[in-house]
């Protein structure tokens, strides 16, 4: 049927001076100079593609009505398409491999919280009440979570290299398990109730903690990255789809709309009629359906922008934050506990300082003064850098949940409170006073859990923040998929309908 | 006529629907664009190196060697470029950042510390190694030398513009005397003569150090008491993502099939230095 060649959605740039200049016996319209011109450059037999169109009124009429049903076709397929896009990339950012990854993030602090209750329950001794069988408790606690989380990690993994790292850690994580049990097992045959722990003891625990710091803990954190990956790949695909998919919808929209108006302007012309009501109908209707659709798909987008942005980075980053001031925290424990390692350990408990909260410092001391100096959050111009500093530039995002500003603050205050607590802790052990340091240890547990408190409030934010957008994702697109094919068949029905009286008119034509 | 109006409406469509397929195919464009420059893509690596340091980054007489050498090699390699069309380019301590933002480099392996003021400016795949700084003494000195506290009354090597002599003396407090020197193998030769006693900075560079000292007939010995962490990463392009995940996978690989445990051995037991043979912990390529 000539219809279908002679859409638009043929060759642009075809000779359309010459199908206008086409059936040549007709009068010009001498008004339009262009036409004029355009005569005078066309023969008068139509040649190539203008000898395809259809030369009478009725054959135009059907022309066009053809066309509107197959751009109308189109856009009804491109914005299917998009819907089913933004539809897949909430699935994946939202329900599957997002939450997947979170939660494997969390193995980060599972495996150091474990090493961390060993050096506790190392410390405490077997003297009653010493707190040995409540670290312990929580190793285990930690251990079975970590487990979890390594497998739901082993299960995100696409590539071998993942599947490997994944593997390495698991058989690391029998080895490091087995050392602990020895230095357990040698703390408790050597009858120490409290104090500093005998030598093999020692020793055995630095095994295990050099293996949990240098082997387990950059697998497991890699691993995460790995699979943050995955979730930044499908994010930007999908969104990417999303918003051309919106662009198509609005470009196959205007030649829909563009169709119509000349079906329209072509009627009011050949049967001078002022409107053919049907057909505005149509058009209006096309219009709608354009404009909602495609500001639903850019809703689309930003939904998928401020689940990423505001609810996946963040909550990734913050759990990350949260697992490395715990080992910091830990990190004070093996300070009082190994002496000998001391000055390893305040570099480790310094570069962890920064890598959360990173303020140009050489030691401790200057570290301590620069936090107690003030951490103002100034519209996201924060003076400091490291994952709370990221978190801080954040807030400059109009899309951010509004309560992120002051959680992060109270996080700050508890920030310097630990640091304060730490460097009075030192202060103590290095004038000699080990009892006194240990002491200021305990009474800063109170601290530090406030401090993790607030952080573990600051990631909730964010996580309503992301389930709030995937939701506000799930509903915009919901019902789509009836409205599009309603849509459809109303606007050709209206057309048809628009159309049908007048092709009766011509039916000696054909 | 009307037929002829119609024309100009068809015209409009077309026109209209040609536009629209323009600025969609530039907009993919525009996407392709930035895909293709990221190292991923790419036939011809140029990878900015150091070319002063021994068992690291060295140059002479147009061949380069060292650790980080074979690491950019290997890297390059595994990323799909060969040999000849990896092209080493001399850096600095300054430079780096710069001809990495201005694309004269395509990735940087210069014993290149990440920090979160480099981070601002470029992005880092890896560390692939965290090196610590640690000291370097004559083996006769070493019983009585076993961690940086031990350097109080010694001559330590003070070289211009490194911050290594002024993190042991006044970040860590050790009241080492000052003995300037204009670079880490002047250092070695005031080491080895006595005119000073020790030198302190990264164990990769010591390591290195050690070994030209060996190779000389000197005795000379790592303290393996580190005390700083300083992971070095691969630098690239701050905006190619896709490149850092990239590496990073190489990397990863590099460590689970032997490769970079061979190359640490290979360049740093001859200083028996004690080097860590497992993956670092990443710094991650999307985190601000």
């Amino acid at each position: 049927m000539t219809a279908v060649q002679q859409a638009p959605a043929g060759p642009p740039g075809a000779p359309s001076g010459r199908a206008a200049g086409a059936p040549g016996g007709e009068a010009p319209p001498p008004e339009r100079p262009s036409a004029r011109r355009l005569r005078r450059a066309a023969p008068a037999e139509p040649s190539g593609i203008a000898r395809a169109l259809p030369r009478t009124v009725a054959g135009r009429v059907r022309a066009l009505t053809a066309a509107v049903a197959v751009v109308l076709v189109a856009l009804l397929v491109v914005a299917w398409a998009a819907i089913a896009d933004a539809r897949d990339g909430v699935k994946v950012i939202g329900k599957d491999a997002g939450p997947q990854v979170v939660a494997t993030g969390d193995m980060y602090f599972q495996l150091s919280d474990m090493d961390a209750q060993l050096a506790n329950a190392l410390l405490a001794g077997a003297a009653p009440g010493g707190g040995r069988d409540q670290a312990l408790a929580r190793y285990d606690q930690d251990r079975q979570r970590a487990g979890v989380a390594l497998l739901k990690a082993a299960k995100l993994a696409d590539e071998t290299t993942e599947d490997d790292t994944a593997r390495e850690l698991l058989d690391g994580i029998g080895r490091y398990e087995r050392l602990a049990s020895q230095a357990l097992l040698l703390d408790r045959q050597s009858g120490r109730t409290s104090g500093q722990p005998p030598k093999q003891v020692l020793d055995l625990y630095r095994q295990a903690t050099d293996m949990m710091k240098l082997d387990l803990l950059p697998k497991a954190y890699n691993l995460t990255l790995d699979n943050g990956t995955l979730v930044r790949h499908t994010y930007e695909d999908k969104r990417s789809d999303v918003r051309s998919g919106a662009l198509w919808v609005i470009v196959t929209g205007i030649v829909l709309l563009a169709v119509l108006l000349g079906l329209q302007g072509y009627l009011a012309r050949r049967f001078r009629r002022l409107l053919n009501p049907a057909l505005a109908v149509a058009t209006l209707g096309a219009l709608v359906l354009v404009a909602a659709c495609a500001a639903m798909l850019y809703g689309q987008a930003g939904d998928l922008r401020r689940a990423k942005e505001q609810g996946f980075d963040p909550i990734l980053s913050l759990s990350r934050a949260r697992a490395i001031s715990n080992s910091a925290n830990a990190d004070e424990t093996r300070f009082l506990l190994d002496p000998a390692r001391a000055d390893t350990y305040e570099q480790v408990y310094l570069n962890k300082s920064q890598t959360v909260l990173y303020l140009k410092a050489g030691n401790l001391d200057e570290y301590n003064a620069a936090v107690q100096k003030g951490l103002p959050v100034e519209q996201g111009r924060a003076p400091f850098l490291g994952f709370l500093g990221a978190e801080a530039n954040r807030t400059e995002d109009l899309a951010r949940p509004v309560d992120t500003e002051d959680a992060l603050k109270r996080v700050l205050a508890d920030y310097q409170k630990v640091q304060a607590n730490d460097h009075r802790m030192r202060a103590l052990a290095d004038g000699g006073q080990k009892a006194q340091a240990a002491a200021a240890r305990s009474a800063a547990t109170a601290d530090f859990t406030r401090y993790d408190q607030d952080m573990q409030s600051l990631i909730g934010i964010h996580w309503t923040a992301f389930q709030d957008a995937v939701k506000d994702g799930e509903h915009g697109t919901g019902g789509w998929y009836g409205v599009l094919p309603a849509a459809g068949v109303v606007i050709v029905a209206l057309a048809l309908a628009g159309v049908r009286p007048r092709l009766a008119e011509y039916r000696w034509q054909r | 006529m009307g037929i002829r109006r119609n024309g100009h409406v068809l015209r409009a469509a077309a026109a209209l629907l040609a536009a629209g397929t323009a600025a969609l195919s530039a907009a993919a464009c525009g996407i392709a664009d930035a895909g293709e420059s990221s190292i991923v893509h790419k036939s011809e690596l140029t990878i900015g190196v150091n070319t002063d340091q021994p068992g690291l980054g060295a140059s002479s007489g147009g061949t380069y060697s060292g650790f980080d050498i074979d690491v950019a090699r290997e890297v390059a390699r595994r990323l799909g470029v060969g040999g000849s069309h990896v092209r080493f380019e001399p850096v600095t301590s300054k430079s780096r950042e710069s001809v990495i933002e201005k694309g004269k480099v395509d990735l940087v392996v210069a014993s290149y510390s990440i920090t979160p003021e480099r981070k601002l400016k470029v992005a880092f795949a890896g560390p692939y190694y965290v090196a610590h700084q640690d000291v370097l003494v004559r083996a006769s000195d070493a019983s009585s030398v076993k961690n940086v506290h031990d350097l109080a009354g010694k001559r330590l090597c003070r070289v211009t513009g490194s911050v290594s002599y002024t993190r042991v003396h006044d970040e860590l407090g050790v009241a080492a005397l000052p003995a300037d020197a204009g670079g880490y193998t002047a250092c070695l030769d005031g080491l080895t003569s006595g005119r000073l006693d020790a030198i302190s900075t990264d164990d990769l560079i010591l390591a290195g150090l050690a070994a030209k000292a060996v190779r000389e007939g000197h005795k000379v010995q790592v303290v393996n008491a580190p005390f700083s962490d300083e992971p070095y990463g691969i630098g690239l392009r701050k905006d190619d993502v896709d490149g850092c995940e990239k590496v990073n996978k190489v990397l990863t690989k590099m460590y689970q099939d032997g490769t970079l445990p061979k190359l640490l051995h290979k360049w740093f037991d001859p200083a028996n230095l004690k080097v860590t043979t497992t993956v670092p912990q990443f710094e991650g390529c999307d985190e601000a």
